[in-house]
């Protein structure tokens, strides 16, 4: 069993609470002059817990957990790609299209098919729609759809 | 008497139409939401609060449905172990081992309803005791001060991993994170911005509803990609069901029994619902003795842990609500509600908003009752629900994620926000650092500091306030120990819990 996980986020966590620790001595002293507790006392306290347990982490990591590999990271990659793009497209291409086409693709990756997995979106999308837009007099954007 | 003038006055609130029908569908929701195996509780109800947002629910509404969401899930969580051996979430886990038995002996309903019954009397036990016990806790904490507060949130983390926690370290390790997220933003007492790096959208520090719905849902998500468990599983056939009185008579000493263990172990910081079934089946399975046959499908070794963890549930609203320290992931989120509402939880609570703590107390009594109505004719439904594969159900449960969050603010980028908090939290879970905490520092990190603060400008900057009195004292005691026991009990637990449920599963 490795243990390469726990050292390397005990890593990076160390160098974050560096930063964090160096960042808190720049603040501006407030108005007024400063006090016994400042904005800057409490990250300071937490830079310091944040360092130990990163130390810790390092010193005495746990066995790793296997990361996915090959096929199933790939998975991973795309379903984030299709959330991040599910947010980048949802206004220009409106709600319904846009959810057509994320959850039927996250549909389809995870074992349904092609067909069946986009008309599971276009319904959702559009059932939603309606009850947003009508019921509760939220208006999702329209995108493509809206007719002008 | 006090009391019984309140909970007049907090039915009068539950008991209006428009509560009453929120109520319900919350305890659809909720049952529903603990059914679908993956689909927890703290997740379920945190996809929720963008929704009960936008559609202006007044706060005693928005608090009554999630609240029944909560109370529901909890009924919820036992179909899934009977019906698929697979908890539909941590607490239920020992209801799988005598469940799951039954129900392949060919009386699957029988053990659905014996749960449902047996839910219904420990949350009704646990309502009950929240009921006594809390006006008295809120009472005491008004000698709260700073320093005690300050003492009370290091306990709240120190006891959040729990007494099943694996490595307290971690457990520290993700308060900090998410404390150290919550001091993004301006610094409300000074105007001093923090870690803002000039983004327009950081000014008001990081929405925590946002990190809330990112860390659990989007990672779930992941989750369930990654393992591939799409197609979901076999399930049994529910028989007609044949239930004799008798035979629920039979149930209730072991429910009445297990009902106010499970209460105590939700109160006791630390200890929540796992810990309420675990104890109650392990009781009860002594008491009973030779003349059970725990294990091979013995109805009080279904009603045991069901009444026990439905109690703890209940439970654990007590220090939520007295208090304003959750004592489990799902009452952080509840908590998140409040604090999102502008109300601030703590012993105020009970005097400044009596209508609205009231109103979700006599709410919690009477969503008991829907959920037991809920429960036992309607059961086909939930069966038929849980039957749609994940791969269509957790695509949706996504969509309506993103669906919640765009319409708090219509800005895409608390969408790519909530993205980054999913990774975020696939990789903690896959370092095994636990979410719930990461919450609840950003949830407190505020008034924690807050309390700091006040504490240091009282004593002019001598840190040794926070030691002063002999009641912070023994939370600092009590935060030590919580944080040390785990490193020695823990694993015994832990061990008896697997080889409990490995020896139902050969």
């Amino acid at each position: 069993m490795s243990k390469f996980n726990d050292r390397v986020f005990g890593l990076v966590m160390l160098v974050i609470a560096v930063a964090y620790y160096y960042g808190a001595t720049q603040f501006p002293v407030p108005f007024g002059g400063s006090e016994a507790v400042g904005p800057e006392t409490f990250p300071k306290l937490l830079a310091v817990i944040l360092a130990v347990c990163s130390l810790y982490m390092i010193v005495k990591p746990d066995a790793d957990n296997p990361w996915p590999v090959a096929q199933t990271f790939l998975e991973l990659g795309i379903a984030v790609v299709v959330l991040i793009a599910y947010a980048l497209l949802l206004e220009p291409l409106g709600f319904i299209i846009s959810t057509m086409l994320a959850v039927g693709t996250l549909c389809w990756r995870m074992g349904a098919k092609p067909m069946k997995a986009y008309l599971t979106g276009l319904i959702s999308g559009a059932v939603v729609f309606v009850l947003f837009t009508y019921g509760l007099e939220l208006p999702l954007p329209l995108g493509l759809l809206e007719i002008n | 008497m006090e009391t019984l003038h309140y909970l007049s006055l907090g039915f009068g609130v539950a008991l209006q139409p428009e509560n009453l029908m929120f109520a319900l569908m919350g305890c659809f929701i909720g049952t529903l939401i603990g059914a679908l195996p993956g689909l927890g509780p703290a997740n379920g109800v945190a996809i929720l609060i963008p929704l009960a947002f936008t559609l202006g629910l007044k706060p005693e509404t928005a608090l009554i449905m999630l609240t029944a969401v909560y109370a529901g899930a909890m009924y919820g969580g036992r179909i899934s172990s009977i019906l698929l051996n697979i908890p539909g979430d941590e607490p239920a886990m020992m209801t799988c081992l005598d469940g799951y038995p039954m129900a392949r002996n060919g009386r699957a309903a029988e053990a659905l309803a014996i749960s449902a019954i047996a839910s219904f009397m420990g949350s009704l036990i646990a309502t009950v005791g929240l009921i006594l016990l809390a006006p008295l806790l809120a009472r005491f904490a008004l000698t709260f001060g700073p320093s005690e507060y300050f003492a009370l949130f290091v306990l709240a983390f120190a006891t959040l991993g729990g007494i099943t926690g694996k490595n307290p370290m971690k457990t520290l390790m993700a308060a900090a994170i998410g404390l150290t997220i919550a001091t993004v933003g301006i610094d409300l007492s000074t105007g001093t911005q923090r870690y803002t790096f000039g983004v327009l959208e950081l000014y008001e520090g990081v929405d925590f509803i946002i990190a809330i719905v990112g860390l659990f849902a989007v990672s779930e998500l992941l989750f369930f990609i990654e393992e591939r468990a799409g197609a979901g599983r076999e399930m049994i056939k529910v028989n007609p069901l044949k239930l004799k009185w008798r035979e629920i008579a039979s149930i209730m000493p072991t429910t009445i029994r297990s009902g106010v263990l499970g209460f105590i172990a939700g109160v006791l910081p630390g200890a929540g619902a796992s810990l309420g079934s675990f104890i109650t089946y392990t009781l009860e399975k002594k008491i009973v003795g030779k003349k059970g046959y725990f294990g091979e499908g013995d109805p009080r070794g279904v009603a045991a842990p069901e009444a026990g963890n439905n109690g703890a549930s209940s439970g654990a609203l007590v220090p939520m609500l007295t208090l304003g320290v959750p004592g489990s992931g799902t009452t952080a989120v509840l908590l998140a509600m409040l604090v999102s509402l502008n109300i601030t939880p703590g012993p105020l609570m009970f005097t400044q908003n009596a209508e609205l703590v009231w109103g979700v107390i006599a709410a919690l009594l009477v969503g008991n009752f829907m959920l037991l109505l809920l429960n036992i004719p309607l059961v086909g439904v939930f069966v038929k629900i849980l039957s749609v594969p994940p791969m269509y159900l957790l695509p949706i449960v996504t969509m309506v994620a993103f669906v919640g969050i765009y319409s708090i603010s219509h800005s895409t980028f608390d969408l790519y926000f909530m993205i980054a908090f999913g990774v975020g939290g696939y990789i903690l879970r896959k370092l095994e650092i636990p979410l719930v905490p990461v919450i609840l520092g950003l949830l407190l990190g505020p008034e924690m500091e807050k309390n700091l603060r006040h504490a240091m400008q009282i004593s002019d900057g001598d840190w040794s306030i926070l030691w002063s009195s002999g009641l912070s004292i023994g939370l600092w005691l009590v935060a030590i120990i919580g944080l040390l026991l785990p490193v020695v009990v823990g694993p015994i637990l832990r061990r008896r819990m697997q080889a409990a449920r490995a020896r139902t599963q050969d």
